[in-house]
């Protein structure tokens, strides 16, 4: 409407009008993608913080008296007001998912590192096969192997044990930590390993002094991106795991019963289970598609 | 030193077994208990009920084709895997190119993503089931109001829970395509751009025969992690509405832990476990093959 009021010729008006819109479009665009992204953070951030009573308020409330009722039933247990706390070992199943993630990417890396040594600087018959059958465990449904590991860790003693979880969790870490080393070791010029190969190192020594050095960068991505996916595991134990074993992925379901759902302590939970990942993904932002696509894209 | 270095490499033929070695033995211990488990898809297993257990041949395979919930969890499995694909690679896409542009705060905006994608699958659901919750107090329902939409039975209505599990997948996963085909889209040559803006190109053509094929096997790539993933959802769905209204979202993956750890039936969900495994490797033999397609045909 506003350019054909204007008396200059139509292209000249039009283009900074043009410009004008496309940048209120974009800008809107932007917004709404950073709405879309951080608002269910915030949302459940402030849920966390309500009482019972403005939790259940209509319209809902965005402004209100905030509490921390919710975190510290989760830590001690109890809390004030309306509702009471059955769960008071939240604090446990933190440590839980501490012990199980770290112990599986403490395997996993052990035994990957030569394992992906010798995937990426040595050939030998059944190479690729074996790479490949190590690819595929990403995409393998977890029911397929939680029904026969259930059976098994009843019978030898596993279930509801650290160490049965973090076994079962190999399925999850080893092929990741051996993909992902395996793409980092390559990227190490050979004409440094033959160097010192003609220095009389040997193949241990090829490893300890120049493979592993080199990609210390590389093993401590591997190392974090394996835990974060321990962390977000939650199948596994779902099946595997007991009260006593329960990571935080379990433990946040137990808010939910047949009677009620404590929405409060959930919101509180899932903050709590969700913010190790939020900070150690802002970490090792750049390498988070790579560990995704196992390597696949850098 | 020669003497050194020929023993040296004589001895390397068997190195790359005994460094794999480690991971061997653990890689045993898994497929060990899969073995177990197909040999139990053939047999009544049934853990309740032990002096049942018989070696059943197909049965529990043959079963399943006359079972009218599994040719429904097959149709979910297979429909809401087209609907993830379809909308999340769709959506990425438009995202990738949007902020592949002069965007203000981009960089803010490509760091905030990883959030939701890093983020437990199945604390996201509860994120969003407390977001969804059907009263008046779930701020969804309430924002929808602005814009004229009815409350919506999000869990409790069948169209309204398959609705909530395809939004809470795609705002986990939405991040992922999105980032793959933005990083695709950062790689790729400039000359081809150049070319096509010499010859008179406007935006739509670029895109349609320029970016869309240099960016095939990105496409490729994400489309086959994302089909995978899809076929095999589980958290999401056990999380907020564990399969139903009237099983409406069971799919095979939730229908395979319904038989084995509700009912305890063993053989029958291993059986269900087998033939979504097979799905699988199906459809993931059959993306692997496009995809190599599509990067031999742009190197």
């Amino acid at each position: 409407m506003t350019s054909q009021a204007v008396p200059y010729p139509r292209s000249v008006a039009a283009v900074p009008y043009r410009r004008t819109v496309q940048n209120v479009a974009i800008a809107a665009a932007a917004v709404l993608l950073l709405v879309w992204t951080v608002f269910p953070f915030f949302w459940i951030l402030l849920t966390s913080l309500k009482s019972p009573g403005d939790m259940l308020s209509v319209p809902p409330k965005f402004v209100f008296t905030p509490t921390i009722d919710n975190y510290a039933a989760l830590v001690i247990g109890e809390q004030r007001g309306q509702y009471s706390s059955t769960r008071p070992d939240f604090p446990l199943f933190f440590l839980n998912s501490m012990i199980i993630s770290l112990g599986a990417v403490a395997l996993s890396v052990l035994a990957g590192i030569p394992a992906a040594y010798a995937l990426a600087r040595f050939t030998f018959p059944m190479k690729n096969g074996l790479a490949f059958i190590l690819m595929s465990f990403r995409f393998v449904p977890f029911i397929a192997f939680v029904i026969p590991l259930y059976i098994l860790y009843q019978r030898v003693g596993l279930y509801n044990t650290h160490a049965g979880l973090i076994f079962a969790y190999q399925l999850i870490t080893l092929p990741f930590t051996i993909w992902m080393l395996r793409s980092f070791f390559m990227e190490i010029p050979l004409e440094i390993q033959e160097a010192a190969k003609i220095d009389g190192c040997s193949w241990f020594g090829v490893l300890a002094k120049v493979i592993l050095p080199l990609s210390m960068p590389g093993i401590a991505v591997t190392v974090i991106l394996g835990f974060m996916f321990c962390w977000n595991a939650f199948n596994y134990p779902l099946m595997l795991a007991g009260r006593q074993t329960f990571p935080v992925t379990v433990g946040a379901i137990q808010f939910i019963s047949y009677e009620q759902v404590l929405w409060g302590q959930m919101a509180a939970a899932t903050i709590v289970a969700a913010l190790p990942q939020l900070v150690l993904s802002l970490m090792v932002q750049k390498y988070i598609v790579r560990g995704l696509t196992m390597g696949a894209v850098k | 030193m020669s003497t050194t270095r020929t023993r040296h490499w004589r001895r390397e033929k068997f190195l790359p077994y005994l460094l794999l070695a480690p991971a061997l033995v653990l890689l045993a211990g898994m497929i060990y208990p899969f073995a177990l488990g197909l040999y139990y898809s053939f047999t009544s297993y049934w853990l309740q009920y032990p002096n049942r257990f018989r070696f059943v041949w197909l049965d529990n395979y043959v079963n399943l084709m006359e079972e009218p919930l599994f040719v429904r969890a097959l149709e979910f499995t297979l429909g809401f895997t087209l609907a993830a694909v379809v909308i999340q690679v769709g959506l990425g896409l438009g995202v990738a190119l949007f902020l592949h542009g002069r965007v203000p705060g981009r960089s803010v905006l490509r760091a905030l993503m990883l959030l939701p994608l890093m983020i437990p699958p199945v604390i996201t659901a509860l994120m969003w089931k407390i977001m969804m919750a059907s009263t008046n107090a779930g701020i969804l329902n309430y924002m929808l109001s602005f814009i004229g939409i009815d409350p919506v039975n999000w869990f409790g209505s069948i169209n309204g829970a398959i609705a909530s599990v395809l939004i809470i997948d795609t705002w986990g996963n939405l991040p992922f395509v999105a980032l793959i085909l933005l990083g695709g889209l950062q790689a790729l040559p400039t000359e081809p751009y150049e070319a096509a803006r010499v010859d008179g190109a406007g935006p739509v053509d670029i895109l349609r025969y320029v970016t869309l094929p240099l960016l095939s096997p990105f496409i490729v790539l994400v489309v086959l992690f994302r089909t995978m993933d899809s076929l095999r959802i589980f958290d999401v769905i056990y999380a907020t509405t564990a399969g139903g209204p009237n099983d409406a979202t069971t799919n095979l993956h939730i229908m395979a832990y319904q038989y084995s750890f509700q009912w305890y039936q063993m053989g029958k969900g291993m059986a269900q476990a087998i033939v979504l495994l097979l799905l699988v490797v199906v459809v993931s033999y059959l993306l692997m093959r496009l995809w190599n397609r599509a990067s031999e045909s742009t190197s």
